[in-house]
This record gives C-alpha cells, structure tokens and sequence, in this order.
C-alpha cells in the first residue's frame, strides 16, 4: 500500500510539473509568438525583399534601437548577439540584464562582421546606413532586415517589419497602439496651445542642435512646440552660433537626454545670460534614467509627453504623463519607471 | 586687416543696426561686447599670431614648408583637446588640456632633439616628426574610446576649427599671452635670423644657439597654443602667410615678420566672416582659410615669376 501511496505521490508529482511546464510554455508562446507562415517574405527600409524561410530564433542587433524594440517585442531571449558596449543602456540592465552577457558584434561605426558570422544568426537587423554588410551577409545565405528609423513614420515602420518578421505582430501593433493613443492624448490636451519655441541642444556640444530633418524635430512638435531651428534644412546635427541662439531667444531651452553637460552650465553661461529661457529658468535636460527619448527608440513618444509636461503643465498634468510613463514600461519592459526614479531621487 | 575687422564686426546672425548701438540698446551692446567683438579680436590677434609663428617656425628651420606642427604643436593641441573632451567636462578644460597637450609635444620634441649635442636643425625636425605621430596615435586611440554620438563629434569638430564658442569672458589669458609672445618674437627678431644662418656663424656671432633656439621657439609656441586651445586646428594660416609676405617684401627685416601677421590676420578674419554667413549654419574655419589662401598664394607666385622673366 505504501508502494501504491509512494508511486501516486511521485505520478503527481510528475504530473503537476509537466503541467505546470506546459502552461508556463503557452503563456510565452500566447506573449510573443503569432501565427505567421513560413516561408514568408518582407521588404525591409531599403526596399530589399527579404524571404525567410522559419520563424527566427537567433538574433542579432547592432543596433540599440533595433535591440530595444526585440526586448519591447519580448523577444530578446532569441537574441544571440548585441550591439558594441551594452553597459552604457540603462534599459538593459533594467529590463533586460541578460543582454549585458552576450557577445558583441561592433556598432554601426565599425560592425564586426566575423563575430556576427560566427553567431550564426537566422536575422540580422542592421540600420539603413550598414547596407554593404548586409550584402555581404546575404552571400553567406543570412537573413537582414535594414531599417531606418530616422522619423516617426520610419519607426513605425521598423516596429512593423520587425514584428512580421519575428512572428510578433500582435506585440508590434500593441505597440504602435499605444504609441497613437499618446498621440491622441497629446493632439487633444493641446490642441489650442498657442506653440511655444523651444532650442534644442545636442549631446556633444550646447551650441550643436537639431534642424528640421531630424527625429527630436518632429518630438517638439507632438509636444505643441515650435523647433526654432527648423528653420535649417538638415537632416543631421548642426552647428549655431550664440549669436543665432540669441535671435531665435527661445522659451524653453531642453538638453539632450545624453548631454555631456549640464543645466547649471547653460543657465550660468553669460553668452546666455539675456536670452528669455534662461532669464525665465525654462532650461530643462530630457531624463535618461530609463533610455533616452530624443533617439528613436520605441519609447521616444514618451521624450514628446513628458516634453509636452514641461512646456504646458496645466493641459498635461505629472499624473497623466507619469501614470503613462509607468504603463508603457511595465507593459513593454517589464520594469517600474517609478521606482527607479525614485530611488534615484533617493 | 582694419578694414576685415571693421566688415567682421558688422556680419553675423544678430541684426545689429548702427541706430540702435548708437541709441544705447542694451541688448544690441552687450551682444555686441561679449560675442561679436571678442571673435573679431581673436580672428586678428589670432591670425597674426599664425602668421609670425610660421614665419618663425619657416626661419629658424630654413625650410619654407615648416608650420607649427613641424615640432608637434598642432598634433599635441588635438590630443589635448581630445583628452579635455573626453575626460573633462567643461570648455575651459578643454583650452587648459590643448594648451598642455600643445606645450608638452614642443617640450618633448626639444628634449629628443637635446640627444643629439651637434644642434644641428635636422635633428629637431626629425624628433618633431616622431612627437607628430606620437601625438597622432593617441588621438587616434582616445577617437577609438570616444562615443560616436558625443564627445566623437566634438573631437572632430575641434579639429577643423572654429571661432564660434568665442566670448568675452573667455579670451583674456589667450590674447594677453598672443600680445606678450609677439613683443618677445619681435624683440627677439635678430636672433631668429641667425638661427637661420649657420650653427657655426651663429656661434662666431656670440649667439648661445640651443638657448635662442629654446627661447625663440617655445615663445612662438605658446602663441600657436594659446590660439589653437581657444578656437581648434587652424590651418594654411601659419604656411600660407610668411611665403605672401616674403614675396611682398623680398626680403627678411622685421618689417616681413609684421607683414606675415597681417596677412595671416586678414586671412583668418576674411575665413571667420565667410564661415559665419554663407550658411544657415556655422562652417569650420579651416575650409576657408584654404579656399582663400591657396588661390592667394597661386597668385603671389605667378606674380612673383612673371617678375622674374
């Protein structure tokens, strides 16, 4: 009888394991994985058609805002090789510490093509700019998707061709969903500001800012404001003179997420000392305790919410903007904003 | 170079009118005083200094292709600058660390140069060339450390020049010592020139030649450094400038020694002009010292050898 009552106990055992395995199994599949059909076949943001033949299940970025997007994805246990000097994320170690432990296959500076090789990727997703390596890749039979997020349209349509290609889609358009219902929000709170003019400074230098070609310009303006050197026809980072800095005299100075410098030195900086965003205080630096929202990570709508936050408090409240803040991360990585904030206040 | 000063203090993104300085607009001074006046002192002071420098450096070498960075002025400057940018985060730094770096190279150029006791010139130009590429491979290693998207950007920049981050409250140590480094090299204009001439008739003339030597090109050194640290890599000014003044001359009194630093002073004040308002944007300087001093100097030797036929 004890032998009956021994095997009972250990089929049990058994039992509940395998079923709690199983269930554990489906809900990851039910998260990440769709019902795509293999082979299928995609154009990337270089206007290649792509076929891959099976769903992928080693990936490679080289790219941190591709690598970003496969965590927001909830695919980044399927990656097997990460962009050069991942320690300087902060939404890695956040959302992500694994990926601080993988192999790196350079930067889009200097991609290392042997180490990617030697990974064995079934995907490689490489920005717009790598697209010799790309051709390279494909003539050892690997899969690449070139991807250009440089506007908001781009980024959609990396979240977009990324998830179909990872069999992800009911994530990406989770994504893209609540990337427009922040829009919303902002479209509606601020539809009858009247605009107000913003400078914004680059990471290396104060006197370095964003023309109207670039991804920060299109922030400002979801945020109701008015890019004062939109005026310049540039897709990339320019150099202003103080002189120009004080003719624009903008309201509100915002430093880069990753500036090297800080708001005390723009505020004591005498060249300065009679524009109307110093005069007035208005000079604000874009967090960066999570990542930095003025690049175009799948985040980066947060960098207009929280800019629209500073620019007009009483039509986007800190409850509405921080409450959404909250739920974007806790949704999509996993992690408390909040708490981090916090404890970095602390 | 009154002329350029004058033109330089009028072109610029602030819509200054005369009416309104006149009037004692408040704004339109004090934008005046601390950005447009300060960058249009160090274009002249700045472009004067390049000037008599290369002619000092063209003389004291006898070679007519010397500029600063024959003994490792301009290469220490950029990995100075490098390492300021890098590891500092404040602009003054930055002039601090490309004045050091600059100073240092010249220091560790002489000190090679000291090994071999002949003095003779070729000696000092071939231990500049070593700290050159010394010099040259730590930029390139901090460049490799530095991020692309930050201090990368600002290396590369610094490099090719500008007097854009010019304002009053940063200039005064750098043009006190350009105007004490140029009454030194004026003073000391005689023994330039028999630095030029033989070691041998040098030492017959009483000179103490590695001491002159020592003083004559470290005082040139710190003018090139306490440009260079404020406003980054210049170049052609300091090539460009002794070879028109030579040709105006044809000869070697200190009257060409003042004559390359007004060259040298037009040509870096007409390049800032240039570079402050072709463009929405600000432009590095050194692309137009270049597009107006090489058809400058075609020009000049042209001239010079239709007059010799």
């Amino acid at each position: 009888m004890k032998k009956i009552m021994a095997l009972l106990l250990v089929l049990s055992v058994v039992f509940m394991t395998a079923c709690s395995s199983s269930t554990t199994e489906s809900e990851v599949g039910a998260e990440v994985s769709g019902n795509a059909s293999y082979p299928m076949t995609v154009v990337d943001q270089a206007g290649r058609e792509v076929t891959i033949e099976s769903e992928p299940q080693r990936l490679v970025s080289s790219y941190y805002i591709t690598s970003s997007l496969f965590i927001a994805l909830g695919i980044d246990d399927r990656i097997v090789g990460i962009e050069s000097e991942p320690y300087k994320r902060n939404i890695y170690e956040l959302s992500a510490p694994e990926l601080l432990d993988l192999p790196w296959v350079g930067s889009p500076k200097d991609f290392d093509f042997e180490a990617c090789v030697a990974l064995e990727p079934d995907l490689v997703v490489l920005p717009l700019r790598l697209s010799d390596v790309a051709d390279k890749l494909e003539k050892l039979d690997i899969d690449v998707l070139l991807v250009n997020p440089e506007n908001e349209a781009g980024l959609i349509a990396m979240t977009e061709l990324v998830a179909t290609a990872t069999n992800t889609s009911e994530r990406g358009q989770e994504l893209i969903a609540f990337i427009e219902r922040v829009k919303t929000v902002l479209n509606d709170s601020l539809g009858d500001a009247q605009p107000v003019s913003v400078y914004l400074t680059g990471n290396s230098d104060f006197l370095s800012t964003s023309p109207k070609g670039m991804y920060q310009s299109d922030m400002i303006a979801l945020a109701g404001g008015k890019n004062v050197a939109a005026e310049i026809d540039d897709t990339y980072w320019v150099e202003v003179s103080y002189e120009q800095v004080l003719v624009w005299n903008p309201q509100y100075i915002i430093l880069a997420a990753n500036a090297e410098y800080d708001v005390d030195s723009v505020m004591n900086d005498e060249s300065l000392s009679i524009c109307d965003a110093v005069i007035n205080g208005n000079v604000y630096k874009l967090p960066a305790e999570a990542e930095a929202w003025d690049s175009p990570v799948p985040g980066t709508i947060l960098g207009s919410l929280w800019l629209a936050n500073v620019l007009y408090p009483d039509k986007i409240t800190d409850e509405q903007c921080y409450d959404l803040i909250e739920e974007f991360y806790e949704t999509f990585y996993g992690f408390s904003y909040s708490s981090i904030t916090t404890a970095e206040a602390a | 170079m009154c002329a350029l000063f004058l033109l330089s203090l009028f072109v610029g993104k602030y819509p200054f009118t005369i009416e309104g300085l006149l009037a004692g607009d408040e704004r339109q001074w004090l934008v005046f005083k601390m950005l447009r006046l300060s960058r249009s002192i160090v274009g002249v002071a700045g472009g004067f200094a390049l000037g008599v420098a290369g002619y000092i450096y063209q003389t004291v070498f006898r070679n007519s292709l010397a500029s600063p960075d024959i003994i490792g002025v301009a290469s220490g400057a950029s990995a100075g600058a490098a390492f300021g940018i890098l590891f500092f985060a404040e602009s003054l730094m930055v002039t601090v660390s490309a004045f050091g770096g600059a100073f240092l190279a010249v220091v560790f150029t002489l000190l090679l140069a000291s090994i071999d006791r002949s003095g003779r010139n070729s000696t000092v130009i071939l231990a500049g060339i070593a700290v050159h590429a010394f010099a040259q491979t730590i930029l390139m290693s901090l460049k490799l450390i530095a991020d692309p998207e930050k201090e990368l950007a600002s290396i590369e920049y610094w490099i090719m020049g500008s007097l854009n981050g010019i304002n009053s409250s940063s200039i005064g140590i750098n043009v006190a010592l350009i105007v004490i480094s140029m009454i030194i090299l004026i003073v000391l204009h005689r023994q330039a020139l028999i630095l030029a001439s033989d070691e041998g008739e040098a030492k017959m003339l009483g000179l103490n030649v590695n001491g002159s030597r020592l003083l004559v090109l470290m005082t040139a050194t710190v003018a090139v450094a306490s440009v260079v640290s404020m406003t980054g890599l210049i170049s052609f000014v300091g090539l460009v400038a002794p070879h028109v003044a030579k040709r105006l001359t044809r000869n070697n009194s200190i009257s060409t020694m003042v004559l390359c630093g007004i060259v040298g002073a037009c040509l870096l004040e007409a390049a800032d002009i240039l570079a402050r308002s072709v463009a929405a944007t600000e432009l590095p300087v050194s692309i137009f010292t270049s597009i107006i001093g090489v058809p400058f100097l075609v020009f000049i030797i042209f001239k010079g050898g239709k007059g010799h036929e």
